[in-house]
């Protein structure tokens, strides 16, 4: 019985083909669409994220405790190897980066602005977030003498620094006497994220630790995780091991990252919302009109001895094919859409100066997740069922001989 | 088939009620060939429609085979249909997105016949009532007269005990008419099955071999 259901399903959907293949177009417009919205919006969401843990914080990153309020050279991680010996020792670390930061202020002949100076190992750097791949201009180097820095865009572009252009950098040693160095710039960074492209210098950490008169020392050791699960586990033992220190994930570092991230599942599930009530609505309309305008039929049928069930079955399946085709249609069409959002990417460069504002990329990839195409089916799935809840009631209703007498519902 | 006081009252106790059949006791044989005629009005298509429990009786009760089957719940009278009873509608009411082939194998199938007997079946009727050419068609591809022989085709397939006709000649011209006639005698005749008309029309009239006339929801001739 369940095979007849089905062939005359399959066959009605078909009687008025322009209205179907309507309710499809709008179902799979309306699902590619979000599903393209959905992977771009995460895409920005995670190259965020990805780019700040790259550029700064990696997955978990070690302070000495206040330093993160106090921004001060006393409260700074002394005896490195201590850590580094322990580091070696923990399967789960995949790499690690120390860094040696003062605040100052930085000064061309013209201007002055307060900026961070930070003391790094370039190898490490490379190996811990491929920072060479944020390089806009020049090098990505310390000169031939190790005595050459690297700055942020947006404080070069404040500063008006060009490759080769000479700084002044001042700021307090560990003895709390005030101290300048001067460089050369061999390169200009632009990673988005704000803290790092507004106001930091790169210099090797030599020069930095001769600068601040400081031996074994770091202001911020930051870790690369092999595998995310992992992040919890190792952070919790490191501060068993390292009870002076303060042991932070990327997310406590960064609050409003994750922040974003809520608001793009919220604006995601709404989004969701919109599609389940636009499936519902055009599923509902057009199986509405197609029952009402099938009543004397389905009378017809129960007249001569088919089963409620059989009718109810057929309508329903005259839906889920509607649906399932509508969602079929509009997960190719996302699916495009995100495959060519994920390696293309789009060009948003009109938008610049407002996404830089945020550390958001101008070239924008999606991300791709199956979950996109699972939430999208059970949207679709139960906006099929809902649509067709009132039509079955009006069924459920008629007399079939009142109708095959020619009385309306 | 035994009805016993049967009445039928529309619109009970409000200024508009119809009494549509009144106290109607009839009896049918196996294998009759029975005409329920009268004026427009008169009652006809309501008793038969009560005898294919499409529509309850306001009161009596209906015997099928010994069985009373006036207190049958929708699911089991709609089963009893399926089973025991044909239907040849006036307007043929076939199902629009089937074949003629589909429409008349479409009974056979909901009862779960083997698919070599209901093609062997549907061959045989499609043979008796002239319509094998047009057995992959749509019934808008058809004619009406055509039609309604695929609804005789229907409503015998799965060889029902009792097959009811209401007004099967109304949209059918006197050629159409006497074919249509021939073919439900012949099944009667070759398959032994009951068949009640609903009809005023003469033809039907005189081709059948009882014919019980109804006026004002009575019964008042039965010959």
């Amino acid at each position: 019985m369940y095979k007849i259901a089905k062939h005359l399903a399959w066959l009605s959907i078909w009687r008025r083909k322009t209205r179907s293949l309507m309710v499809i177009m709008m179902i799979a417009l309306s699902l590619g669409g979000l599903l393209g919205l959905q992977g771009l919006y995460d895409g920005m969401i995670s190259h965020l994220i990805n780019t700040t843990i790259r550029s700064d914080s990696g997955e978990i990153s070690v302070y000495a405790k206040e330093y993160r309020l106090q921004k001060s050279l006393d409260y700074r991680l002394s005896s490195i190897s201590n850590y580094e010996e322990v580091f070696s020792k923990i399967e789960g670390l995949e790499t690690y980066s120390i860094r040696l930061e003062q605040e100052g202020l930085i000064a061309t002949a013209h201007k002055s602005f307060g900026a961070i100076l930070k003391g790094i190992y370039l190898e490490n750097e490379q190996n811990f977030g491929q920072l060479s791949t944020f390089i806009t201009q020049g090098d990505y180097s310390f000169g031939k003498e190790n005595t050459a820095a690297l700055i942020g865009s947006e404080l070069a572009k404040k500063l008006t620094l060009s490759i080769g252009s000479r700084v002044i950098f001042t700021a307090q040693d560990a003895s709390g006497e005030i101290n300048s160095i001067s460089f050369r710039i061999t390169g200009i960074l632009k990673t988005g994220n704000p803290s790092i492209d507004d106001s930091s210098v790169f210099v090797s950490m030599k020069q930095m630790s001769k600068f601040l008169n400081l031996q074994q020392s770091a202001t911020q050791i930051a870790l690369r995780v092999k595998e995310s699960k992992q992040i919890r586990i190792i952070q919790k033992e490191l501060q068993t091991l390292f009870p002076e220190a303060d042991i932070l994930r990327w997310d406590e570092l960064y609050p409003l990252l994750i922040q974003m991230q809520d608001l793009i599942h919220i604006f995601n599930l709404a989004s969701y919302a919109i599609v389940f009530i636009v499936a519902a609505l055009g599923i509902f309309g057009v199986m509405l009109v197609s029952v009402l305008e099938r009543m004397r039929e389905f009378s017809i049928m129960l007249a001569i001895g088919t089963p409620y069930k059989m009718v109810r079955d057929q309508i329903l399946l005259e839906a889920s094919f509607l649906g399932c085709i509508g969602y079929m249609s509009g997960a190719f069409f996302g699916w495009l859409l995100l495959w060519y959002m994920s390696t293309s990417g789009i060009d948003m460069r009109s938008f610049e100066a407002g996404l830089e504002l945020y550390g958001y990329s101008v070239v924008m990839y999606a991300n791709i997740h199956l979950y996109y195409f699972v939430q999208a089916f059970f949207a679709v799935f139960f906006a099929t069922l809902l649509s067709v809840i009132w039509p079955l009631l009006k069924l459920k209703k008629i007399k079939p001989i009142q109708m095959i007498q020619g009385k309306t519902v | 088939m035994k009805l016993s006081h049967i009445c039928k009252t529309f619109y009970p106790d409000s200024p508009k009620e119809i009494k549509a059949l009144k106290d109607i006791n009839l009896i049918f044989e196996k294998g009759e060939f029975t005409t329920l005629s009268g004026e427009s009005g008169s009652g006809k298509t309501t008793l038969l429609n009560i005898i294919g429990g499409l529509d309850a009786a306001t009161s009596g009760k209906i015997f099928f085979e010994g069985e009373e089957i006036s207190a049958y719940s929708e699911e089991k009278m709609a089963k009893l249909r399926l089973n025991h009873i044909g239907f040849i509608f006036q307007a043929y009411n076939l199902i629009q997105v089937l074949t003629v082939r589909e429409n008349i194998g479409f009974i056979m199938r909901l009862l779960k016949l083997d698919e070599v007997a209901i093609n062997a079946r549907i061959l045989e009727l499609v043979s008796i009532l002239q319509i094998e050419d047009i057995l992959d068609k749509l019934p808008g591809e058809i004619s009406g007269g055509q039609q309604q022989r695929v609804a005789v085709a229907r409503a015998v397939a799965s060889r029902p005990k009792l097959i009811l006709a209401d007004e099967p000649t109304a949209n059918l011209d006197s050629k159409n008419s006497e074919r249509l006639m021939q073919m439900l005698r012949t099944l009667n005749e070759k398959e032994h099955v009951t068949v009640i008309f609903a009809s005023h029309d003469r033809y039907v009239l005189e081709q059948s071999k009882r014919v019980i006339v109804l006026s004002d929801g009575a019964v008042i001739e039965d010959h």
